[in-house]
């Protein structure tokens, strides 16, 4: 339990210093907000509104950037998350940030969602069976396959997808999308390939690292032992060095969600998915920092907290961890 | 029980070797020259398919696509060396500090380690790029500064394994210095591991180049990128989709030359 | 019966068991000794069907009751094998914690045994197991049960795998090297306990051991091995008292033990004061010894402290001390003993001497340059990366970098460097070659060379023979005598192994949970300890 607190500490600590770093990055970084948001030639009264709406002005002086923090975080935390430089939602208001996330975060989810789900579904059956067969060749060709695999980069991969399933054998509309909001299971089919897309080099990637993880174990003396009690070599296989040989793929594939978070972000690019990462690399090309601020704690939060899931679940599954 | 005596070369070194080989001939000939010019444009050339002539055919500007095919692999290997270099030496110095001696540095600098780790390399690139601006050097610096925390890692991680190392103690007690210790004693010993990094970490940089220029944030036009071409492919899949196909196979290409490359060199020692 | 009929087993065209033969009768146990890399452990594994499967039976065979288990030019009969493993043929082996499956409950891994050979329920099976466990000594058996092997001692691992192998009662019982990992009062009680077992169940044990003094002990006969081949093999008695071979003679010679004369390098440095009169080697003497024969340490009660916890600088630090208030000399030309159970805080105040300590209180007077260390395991403590040659100058580098007066040139380095190879019994072609090139004598002997070629006093030896074969053991602690005489040296001398410490220290000092509890002559000490905590440990190697 005080570790879980320990743990839960330097999580909170890590996100603080990620905001803080987020948000101060985007302050030093030289040009005028305000006067890009207004035009040239607004009047100053509409300048200063502006400003104060952005949060750089109140009552016409200016503000710290400590102290803007302060006001950012604060918003953060009861949900008010700002709003957008560029984008407005009518002539006199800007755009809040929420709204344009909003329905954009379930799509980016539900992509590293799938494609985990792809991941441990796939990889870990493979990653057995590759370890268990004995035939020389099959081995070799798993070796070749993995390796090519791993070495395709996802948007690549995305492009093949969309040539071979969308132009080819039509399975998909290239470029469609169907709201969630409108039909979950059309939805959940555009993000079928997307998914695979992201998933595929991360499933090479990991059968190939449970299945050394098993070729090692089953050099362990405790395999011998098995042996020595009459213990078959599948019985050896399931009973004894699998759950061992899992210990580091959980890690691996809890070290690996910051990639798939990544991939996801590539690849809405590729299938024209109106997920947070077209949202975000458009934000960072037109400078729309409120915006990018936001995703970036977004982003490092789910990241971090999934790393402390894993490491929680580490705990149960690895009994020399948890008595400790 | 000796290892096989024909452990020196295997197959995964030699095609490895092969493919490396030739990716980094074709990268270095493509800044002296190219068959054709990659910026001339043709318009009766447009979406050409393969042939004799045009070995990779023609994109939508009826520009040779075998051509910018070599100026781009040229752009994205010196790019990915660069950031292996500039990562790879920066990771050693603070990771053999921190692991070393420990204490207050080592604590800060893990933070930041593990922060930047919780956070996907690509973005974090992304980020510093709109703070930096786009361009090469920038790219560089980028990836340089995001790949850095994987080195510090490993190389942390093996200076704490060897600091209490007999042969460590024996140094300290024999009463060499500090700097000897670290760069003399211990630095030769961590090398096959950190090897091992710098190869993923090269694959890794060569991955996170091309997905920046396929997201237009990477090396700017004229620097011909192959990320950069897979975009502008994309839009005429339907109609030519060898444009597509050769700048992606090369990325594939590349990384997969060098995986195998140094999967060889892993099975040989 | 289990009979071993000619076998030879080769790895890569390389044999590394040559026509070994041997045979087990019930009730009797059969003792394998031989160094390592002499064949004994793949012989075992072999029989029990567990060699790696690139090993090749060349000729031979295998017989269990007059069943053929194994034959040359046959492939393993995985599934015959299967019904005799466990079942009718179990094994012990060296390292009880690997050996255990660390993620599943002990008692699971014990059941396992039933499960696979008896058509037991649950309940039964459950009851057999902690019946099994009572009987090889275990208390607690429920908590042991559902224990995971990280949770249980060493002695109580070891006490499980034993369970494991004696729980359907097997007609053999190989036990591979079964104390080696453990303490030496653990070692004892583990010995006993097989020996219960095979009065008890009779039935025949093959105890494959590298220490012939535990061989003497247990086994009804030995069968010595040497490179792959059994070079002698008969009633323990007899190998004991009239070897046949050379081997034999030698093996036994090698062995420290405290029937033997000790040969000590102080009498032959101090002839006129010591030594002359054995018999009279009493506190008087020591007295008297003080005053002629300089010291070259002198401890004052020094207490050595330790910091609790990990390398965070925020986490609260502890002091908790190691070493509480020793004091002692140790005099020119002298090896002074100091043993004591692990965790005594043997270590920590060998450190503290060393000055790698800094945490400490009391006074340490030191009458010679910086002290240096010889470790115990030859294969760490030389960097891989050098060559000998660079190993063998970087002391000299060094001390040159710290005293200007005392720098070198590279020639006269260099010279050193080959003086002291020759010193430690090694050719000039050993000079440029790395330490994966060399054996595990041939690395200690250069370890003894780079702590003594800067020409310290006071050499620390943690352990310096025990990780060594029992010939090269006598070799490495024969050369330090020589060189100990040569160069007047002292050395403060830690090992675990009584006869050990027997043969090579003048004086010995017994440490127990950081105090030193009692410090005399070798003689005086062996023949009458005054601490009862001296006497357990003194009988219980």
């Amino acid at each position: 339990m005080r570790y879980l607190g320990k743990k839960l500490f330097t999580l909170i600590i890590t996100l603080f210093l990620v905001s803080v770093a987020a948000f101060l990055a985007f302050q030093i970084v030289p040009g005028d907000v305000v006067g890009s948001i207004v035009g040239e030639d607004a009047s100053p009264e509409r300048e200063q509104q502006v400003a104060e709406e952005l949060g750089f002005m109140e009552n016409g002086k200016k503000l710290s950037p400590a102290v803007r923090y302060t006001r950012w975080m604060k918003g953060v935390l009861q949900g008010d998350f700002g709003v957008s430089y560029r984008y407005s939602k009518s002539m006199n208001e800007q755009m809040p940030v929420k709204e344009l996330i909003g329905d954009k975060l379930p799509v980016t989810l539900w992509l590293a969602v799938i494609s985990m789900v792809f991941i441990i579904l796939v990889s870990i059956p493979l990653g057995v069976v590759w370890a268990r067969c004995n035939n020389k060749y099959l081995d070799a060709v798993l070796g070749v396959i993995t390796q090519t695999a791993m070495a395709v980069p996802s948007f690549f991969l995305g492009i093949i997808l969309t040539f071979v399933f969308g132009i080819l054998l039509k399975a998909f509309v290239p470029g469609g999308y169907v709201s969630y909001k409108e039909n979950f299971g059309g939805f959940i089919g555009y993000l079928v390939f997307p998914a695979l897309a992201v998933a595929i080099p991360k499933i090479a990637m990991t059968a190939r690292f449970l299945r050394n993880s098993m070729l090692t174990e089953m050099k362990s003396d405790y395999v011998r032992t098995a042996y020595s009690k009459g213990c078959s070599k599948r019985r050896v296989m399931y009973g004894h060095v699998l759950r061992n040989a899992m210990m580091p793929v959980v890690t691996f594939l809890g070290m690996i969600i910051a990639e798939i978070v990544a991939g996801s972000i590539v690849i809405e690019q590729v299938f024209g998915l109106p997920g947070v990462g077209r949202l975000l690399i458009s934000s960072i090309n037109t400078r729309d920092f409120p915006v990018v601020e936001i995703l970036i704690l977004y982003i490092t939060f789910v990241v971090i907290f999934v790393y402390f899931l894993v490491d929680i679940l580490y705990r149960i599954i690895d009994p020399r961890i948890s008595e400790k | 029980m000796k290892k096989k005596s024909n452990g020196k070369w295997n197959q995964y070194l030699i095609a490895g070797l092969i493919m490396t080989g030739l990716a980094v001939l074709l990268g270095i000939i493509g800044f002296f020259w190219t068959p054709y010019s990659t910026t001339a444009m043709s318009a009766t050339e447009k979406f050409m398919a393969p042939s004799w002539k045009h070995w990779f055919g023609t994109d939508n500007f009826g520009r040779d696509i075998f051509s910018r095919v070599m100026k781009g692999m040229g752009t994205t290997i010196v790019i990915a060396a660069f950031v292996v270099l500039f990562s790879g030496i920066i990771g050693i110095l603070l990771g053999a500090v921190t692991g070393y001696f420990g204490g207050i540095l080592d604590e800060i600098v893990m933070r930041i380690t593990d922060a930047v780790n919780g956070f996907p390399s690509i973005l974090l690139a992304l980020v510093m790029i709109s703070l930096l601006g786009k361009g090469r050097q920038n790219v560089i610096l980028a990836l340089g500064i995001v790949f850095v925390p994987s080195y510090v890692r490993i190389v942390r991680g093996e200076f704490i394994r060897l600091r209490d190392a007999d042969y460590i103690s024996r140094a300290r007690l024999m009463g060499v210095g500090k700097l000897r210790i670290l760069f003399v004693h211990i630095l030769p010993n961590i090398f096959s591991v950190f090897w091992v990094s710098v190869m993923i970490g090269f694959n890794n940089a060569i991955l996170a180049e091309s997905g920046m220029s396929y997201l237009g944030i990477g090396v700017q036009p004229p620097d011909a990128s192959l990320g950069k071409m897979l975009s502008d492919a994309q839009s005429y899949l339907q109609t030519a989709p060898w444009y597509a196909l050769a700048p992606g196979l090369t990325i594939v290409w590349i990384v997969l030359g060098f995986s195998l490359f140094s999967e060889g060199i892993r099975r040989r020692t | 019966m289990i009979k071993i009929e000619n076998l030879s087993v080769a790895f890569e065209g390389t044999e590394v068991v040559k026509n070994v033969t041997l045979e087990l009768k019930d009730g009797e146990i059969l003792g394998v000794v031989g160094e390592s890399g002499s064949g004994k452990s793949v012989t075992a594994l072999t029989m029990m069907g567990l060699v790696s499967e690139t090993a090749q039976i060349t000729s031979g065979r295998i017989l269990f009751d007059d069943v053929v288990l194994r034959e040359a030019g046959k492939p393993l009969d995985k599934a015959l094998y299967r019904k005799y493993q466990g079942a009718e043929m179990s094994m012990v082996f060296q390292e009880p914690m690997t050996s255990l499956n660390p993620t599943l409950r002990v008692g699971k891994q014990v059941e396992e045994m039933l499960r696979l050979h008896t058509d037991l329920t649950g309940e039964e099976i459950r009851t057999r197991v902690l019946e099994t466990f009572e009987a090889v000594g275990l208390k607690k058996v429920k908590e042991v049960y559902a224990s995971y092997p990280h949770q249980l001692s060493g002695g109580m691992r070891q006490r499980v795998m034993i369970a494991m192998a004696v729980i359907l009662h097997p007609d053999l019982i190989v036990a591979d090297e079964p104390t080696t990992a453990l303490d030496v009062t653990i070692q004892n009680q583990i010995m006993e306990l097989l020996r219960e077992i095979n009065e008890k169940e009779q039935n025949a044990m093959l105890f494959i051991t590298h220490d012939l003094n535990l061989a003497r002990r247990i086994c009804h006969r030995v069968a010595v091995m040497k490179d792959g081949c059994v070079v002698e093999q008969g009633r323990t008695a007899d190998i004991f008292e009239h070897p046949k071979e050379e081997y034999t003679r030698k093996l036994i010679e090698a062995v420290p033990s405290r029937l033997k004369k000790r040969v000590s390098v102080m009498e032959r440095l101090y002839p006129e004061r010591y030594g002359e009169k054995p018999g009279e080697k009493n506190e008087e003497n020591s007295e008297e010894r003080e005053k002629g024969i300089p010291k070259i340490a002198a401890v004052r009660d020094l207490s050595v402290y330790y910091r609790d916890g990990n390398r965070n600088p925020f986490s609260k630090k502890k002091q908790h001390c190691v070493v509480e208030g020793a004091s002692f000399d140790i005099y020119k030309g002298e090896s002074l003993g100091l043993v004591g159970e692990s965790g005594c805080g043997k270590t920590s105040l060998s450190k503290a001497i060393l000055g790698m300590n800094p945490l400490i209180s009391g006074e340490i007077k030191l009458e010679t340059i910086r002290p240096q260390m010889i470790f115990q395991d030859p294969y760490s403590s030389l960097n891989p990366t050098k060559t000998i040659g660079w190993l063998l100058e970087e002391p000299l580098r060094a001390v040159g970098k710290l005293d200007e007066s005392l720098a070198m040139t590279a020639e006269d380095r260099r010279a050193a460097a080959y003086d002291m190879l020759h010193k430690v019994g090694l050719e000039d072609k050993y000079f440029g070659r790395k330490p994966s090139q060399l054996s595990g004598g041939q690395r200690q002997r250069i370890s003894i060379g780079q702590a003594l070629i800067t020409g310290p006093g006071l050499i620390v030896a943690d352990e310096p023979v025990s990780a060594l074969d029992v010939t090269i053991q006598a070799q490495i602690m024969e050369l330090m005598q020589k060189l100990q005489e040569e160069m007047q040296l002292s050395y403060l001398f830690i090992s675990h192994d009584i006869n050990v410490v027997y043969k090579m220290c003048d004086r010995i000092m017994v440490m127990k949970e950081g105090k030193i509890v009692e410090i005399g002559g070798t003689e005086e000490i062996f023949s009458n300890p005054r601490q009862e905590y001296t006497k357990t440990l003194l009988k219980n190697s």
